[in-house]
């Protein structure tokens, strides 16, 4: 990157850079597949955005009004709503989901090596792989009032069926364990990884020392997976707010109130009858801004306390 | 473990441990396969009424005979299908060709390409903008506009750039001076190096493609071309939560569609599992 930005360009230089570059020129043709992704897939649609500040009639001229839609956003209940939701549901998913993985992986780290391990494994990390269509069927199933297994214990009990998915209690923590069923095997496995990777001698020299199976998670395991938590909290901040596919699939009408978030939102503005195209843009744009506010400010921090940025 | 076992004083808070954790991860292990366990034994299921057994009352496979001979269902099974091999092989192609120029440490320019797709992963137009593309596209409505967006994804690209990065210099070099082109020595010596890796990759692709559902639901408003996630949320989701609700499906039928609709992922699981570990692991280091 310094070479060919080296200022003044002095001729030999120049020289020596043409070269390279025809040296290289095939591995250029090489790169135009990728080249030609990233602009129709990811740098036109910028172009779009402009919407966000017109006034978009289905037939008629579109005219520029400023950031008047970003105005009426701010005025817009279900807006502040979605908004509001989006925050709750990104925090409990992060903040749950990220415990449960390192509770679970230095629970399995205590499992000696073996098939009840292996077991363990293969059956945990399972989920992950699954689409979330068919996670929220099967819970929709479970969870269902007239047939499903949890209703079913309900009634052998004595009790009334709950329509769980359509109630305002129960939503959002359903919505969060089953995040968990789904990622928390996924999620482990880095720790898991940054765990076998600690030298066995530190334990033994901490057990001859007289630490104690408390005193050395504390003082030599948790340090040893320090790096790794923050990285996996960066790398998940900067997806932190996209959760429409989970959503979208679990959440009905009757839960808009506590699940209806930012990209949910956006996708009823823009494709639902009665939309608003040029509000929907809007709306995507703010998010759009908010995620890359996370991600520049969580790279900072990263820059700050471990030295080393991840962009 | 034996010396574990140890039941003298001292060691009994450790006993107790090792026992529960042994009974917790029995416990989780128990959360994660019930879920799955009922949905294939109700599948199997020909009663209406399931109740709590995990074992079929009256065993049948009359719900996966009606997903084969029903057109409505076997069809999107067969869209899946097709969006994931010619998905995959594409998405190979890009991620491939891309990631090796990326990891040509002299490339003069490589830095404006890094750049390019690091601006790519910290700002997204949208749905709605991504939406409006993909019309301007003219591929709307058309299943390369569920192939293409997903050919090159940032994270594949920059796990298999870390692959290529890993062959010495000197292979490609020696490759060079016989007078082999880049393609040459792409195709003929660096490729069939990284089979692990384009196994790897290959494997996160197919689960990609065959898993996806978002594009449809945004790009295609043709049903004949949905594919079988879009189907069984129809089936079961949009039928259970009562949004649209038009058809209501056997229970046995909605469960007997969750199972068919894993079945790839469940066929590939242990391949997925052999390669994921390694996978992880080499994303972790670049991020």
């Amino acid at each position: 990157m310094a070479t060919e930005l080296n200022l003044p360009l002095n001729k030999s230089n120049n020289a020596r850079l043409i070269n390279r570059i025809k040296k290289y020129k095939l591995f250029y043709v090489m790169f135009i597949p990728a080249l030609l992704f990233y602009i129709a897939f990811e740098y036109m649609p910028l172009w779009g955005l402009k919407m966000a500040f017109y006034e978009w009639g289905l037939f008629g001229p579109k005219y520029f009004i400023g950031f008047k839609n970003f105005e009426s956003l701010l005025t817009s209940k279900l807006f502040l709503t979605s908004f509001k939701n989006t925050i709750i549901i990104s925090s409990y998913t992060l903040v749950f989901g990220m415990l449960s993985n390192i509770i679970f992986a230095l629970l399995l780290n205590e499992i000696p090596n073996g098939l009840f391990k292996k077991f363990t494994q293969t059956v945990v990390y399972l989920p992950h792989f699954l689409s979330w269509v068919v996670v929220a069927s099967i819970f929709a199933m479970l969870l269902s009032p007239d047939s499903g297994i949890i209703n079913e214990i309900i009634k052998h009990y004595g009790g009334t069926p709950i329509y769980f998915m359509i109630s305002n209690k129960w939503w959002r923590g359903l919505f969060v364990l089953i995040n968990l069923w789904k990622g928390m095997g996924w999620g482990a496995i880095i720790y898991l990884a940054a765990l076998a990777g600690v030298d066995p001698q530190l334990y033994e020299a901490a057990a001859i020392d007289g630490a104690g199976k408390l005193k050395q998670t504390w003082h030599i395991t948790l340090p040893a997976i320090q790096g790794t938590v923050l990285t996996v909290l960066i790398l998940n901040l900067a997806k932190v707010l996209n959760v429409f596919q989970p959503v979208f699939l679990m959440y009905n009408p009757q839960v808009y109130p506590v699940a209806d978030v930012i990209d949910t939102y956006t996708y009823r503005l823009g494709f639902a009858s009665g939309g608003d195209v040029d509000l929907a843009t809007a709306v995507g744009l703010f998010k759009s801004v908010i995620c890359m506010m996370l991600v520049l400010i969580t790279n900072f921090l990263s820059k700050k306390i471990k030295g080393e940025s991840i962009l | 473990m034996i010396d574990k076992l140890d039941f003298s004083k001292g060691n009994r808070g450790r006993l107790f441990f090792v026992i529960f954790n042994y009974a917790l991860m029995a416990l989780i292990i128990a959360l994660m396969l019930i879920p799955l366990l009922k949905v294939l034994s109700d599948s199997l299921d020909n009663t209406a009424f399931y109740g709590i057994s995990l074992i079929p009352k009256q065993p049948s496979l009359a719900a996966y005979e009606r997903i084969i001979s029903s057109a409505s269902l076997y069809r999107p099974f067969m869209i899946s299908v097709y969006v994931t091999i010619v998905g995959t092989f594409v998405a190979m192609f890009f991620t491939t060709t891309g990631a090796y120029v990326m990891s040509q440490k002299g490339l003069p320019g490589r830095g404006i390409f890094i750049w390019m797709i690091l601006g790519a992963m910290l700002f997204q137009a949208g749905m709605i903008p991504a939406y409006m593309n993909i019309k301007r596209l003219g591929i709307m409505n058309t299943l390369w506009a569920v192939i293409l967006p997903m050919a090159l994804r940032n994270y594949n690209l920059i796990l298999m750039r870390n692959f290529f990065m890993e062959i010495p210099d000197s292979v490609t070099e020696a490759a060079e001076i016989d007078g082999a082109s880049p393609f040459q020595t792409f195709w003929r010596i660096v490729l069939p190096m990284s089979k692990p890796a384009l196994a790897t990759i290959g494997l996160f692709c197919i689960v990609e493609y065959w898993n996806d559902f978002f594009h449809y639901v945004i790009y295609i408003n043709d049903s004949s071309l949905y594919n079988f996630q879009v189907k069984l949320r129809e089936m079961v989701l949009q039928d259970d939560y009562g949004s649209s609700s038009v058809v209501v499906y056997g229970r046995s039928l909605q469960n007997a569609t969750i199972i068919t609709a894993m079945i790839p992922v469940l066929i590939l699981y242990p391949f997925l599992q052999k390669y994921f570990v390694k996978g992880i692991n080499l994303g972790a280091i670049k991020g």
